[in-house]
């Protein structure tokens, strides 16, 4: 199928593996997905420790089943980007433990204390379904199927965020004290989620023309900011007065970008952040102390199937 | 040999499962799950695997869902807030709900 093709035949899940797509495409999906399998991956590490440093019992279990569902998701994910033939899932991880693999900003910062929980459990988890919903109209089959079964799941996290989020709020004065602090070291990277504004973007155009994407940056920032200024001003949080943020006549609003830090942005994209290092240092460590697992069932795998296994489909 | 049928009814939606064919192989296997199957349900497409292939694991040999305890895994537990903000939120939590009673209906009815 040549590219003109693929932009007239465009369509919510309209094209699977049988399709013969042009390579500009599958690169396309690929770069996509494998940075949404790889932010899946991340943000599990991120949130890992607090299964340990949950203040109560009920809060370590929902900790350990939603770092077990992100984990999964990545899994999920990095299925439906190895079905477009560019990369094996070996070499996507690999890619993640040597720092060539992106992913999101906001998991490129370090989560220290219990209090910055829901920034990423509310707030980023909340960005990151709304972009998914939209997810599941994507043109490649593989990627929708994967966001029907992430977004089925993902209402628990956002769930179990802001009940975290209500419970600090509604705590003692230093709690919303250091709530607040939270909340305004997060703001910013949460906004910078979306990317910069449309124009700026470099990919946006062609992944929106072969309907691998269905809005665009600016139209998702600003569903979130509708749905989520209101929940931080229910829960007593203030809005920073950085990035300054306008309400048009229309209801959408107008982010002053200029407000935003985008040469930190753009470095962590590069991966070549100070946490960008730590997180994937920390990822890469843990890789190699279980890689023993790895080994163990690739040998079973090969005598149990015969002989080398993920070649065909 | 048997070959397992999965019916996809239209482009983009999911291969269910929808019974099985005699066959040699798998070009009368595709044959066969064509006129059983594919006639008179909306079809796009078939998929015919090999039945000595499929692994299966049933309510007899585990408990799906664990034995415990896991109510903090749905997004209802939390009851203190609300889904209705975010259309997609309330959506998931409208699709745990309905596995979450059929998962019920399912064990209180027995496995037959
Ligand atoms: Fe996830």
């Amino acid at each position: 199928m040549d590219i003109e093709t693929v932009k007239e035949r465009a369509a919510p899940r309209a094209f699977s593996p049988k399709d013969d797509m042009p390579e500009e495409y599958r690169k396309a999906a690929t770069r996509m997905i494998q940075f949404h399998a790889n932010s899946e991956i991340m943000g599990a590490y991120l949130e890992r420790p607090f299964i340990r440093q949950a203040p109560s019992l009920d809060r370590k279990l929902a900790f350990s089943a939603k770092v077990q569902d992100e984990i999964g998701h990545g899994q999920l994910l990095y299925r439906a980007a190895e079905s477009l033939g560019i990369k094996t899932r070996e070499e996507m991880l690999e890619e993640l433990a040597t720092g060539d693999g992106k992913f999101l900003n906001c998991f490129h910062y370090p989560m220290e204390e219990w209090v910055e929980t829901p920034m990423i459990g509310f707030f980023v988890d909340g960005a990151a379904m709304r972009r998914q919903a939209t997810l599941k109209r994507s043109s490649w089959e593989p990627y929708a199927h994967a966001m029907d079964k992430v977004c089925f799941e993902e209402g628990f996290h956002v769930k179990h965020g802001e009940d975290i989020l209500r419970e600090l709020a509604t705590g003692s004065r230093a709690e919303r004290e250091r709530l607040q602090e939270a909340f305004e070291t997060w703001w910013p990277r949460i906004i910078q989620f979306f990317g910069p504004t449309d124009d700026k973007s470099t990919h946006h155009d062609f992944a929106s023309e072969v309907g691998l994407k269905q809005l665009s940056n600016d139209e998702l920032r600003n569903a979130f900011l509708n749905a989520y200024i209101p929940k931080a001003e229910k829960y007593g949080l203030e809005i920073p007065e950085e990035p300054r943020i306008r309400k048009r006549d229309d209801g959408t609003y107008r982010v002053v970008e200029d407000d935003l830090d985008w040469d930190e942005f753009f470095t962590v994209a590069k991966n070549d952040y100070e946490g960008s290092h730590v997180q994937i240092g920390k990822r890469h460590d843990t890789q190699e102390a279980v890689e023993w697992v790895r080994t163990v069932l690739d040998e079973h795998e090969q005598t149990s199937m015969g002989t080398a296994p993920a070649a065909a489909d | 040999m048997i070959w397992e049928v999965f019916r996809q009814e239209k482009p983009g939606g999911y291969h269910t499962h929808c019974g099985n064919v005699h066959a040699p192989d798998a070009e009368m296997a595709k044959l066969f799950a064509e006129v059983q199957h594919g006639r008179r349900k909306p079809t796009n497409s078939l998929w015919v695997v090999p039945q000595p292939e499929i692994a299966e694991v049933d309510a007899e040999d585990t408990t799906f869902g664990g034995t415990t305890d896991k109510s903090y895994r749905w997004a209802m537990t939390y009851t203190g807030v609300d889904a209705s903000f975010a259309e997609e939120v309330a959506e998931s939590q409208r699709e745990q709900e309905t596995a979450d009673r059929e998962r019920e209906e399912v064990t209180a009815g027995g496995n037959s």
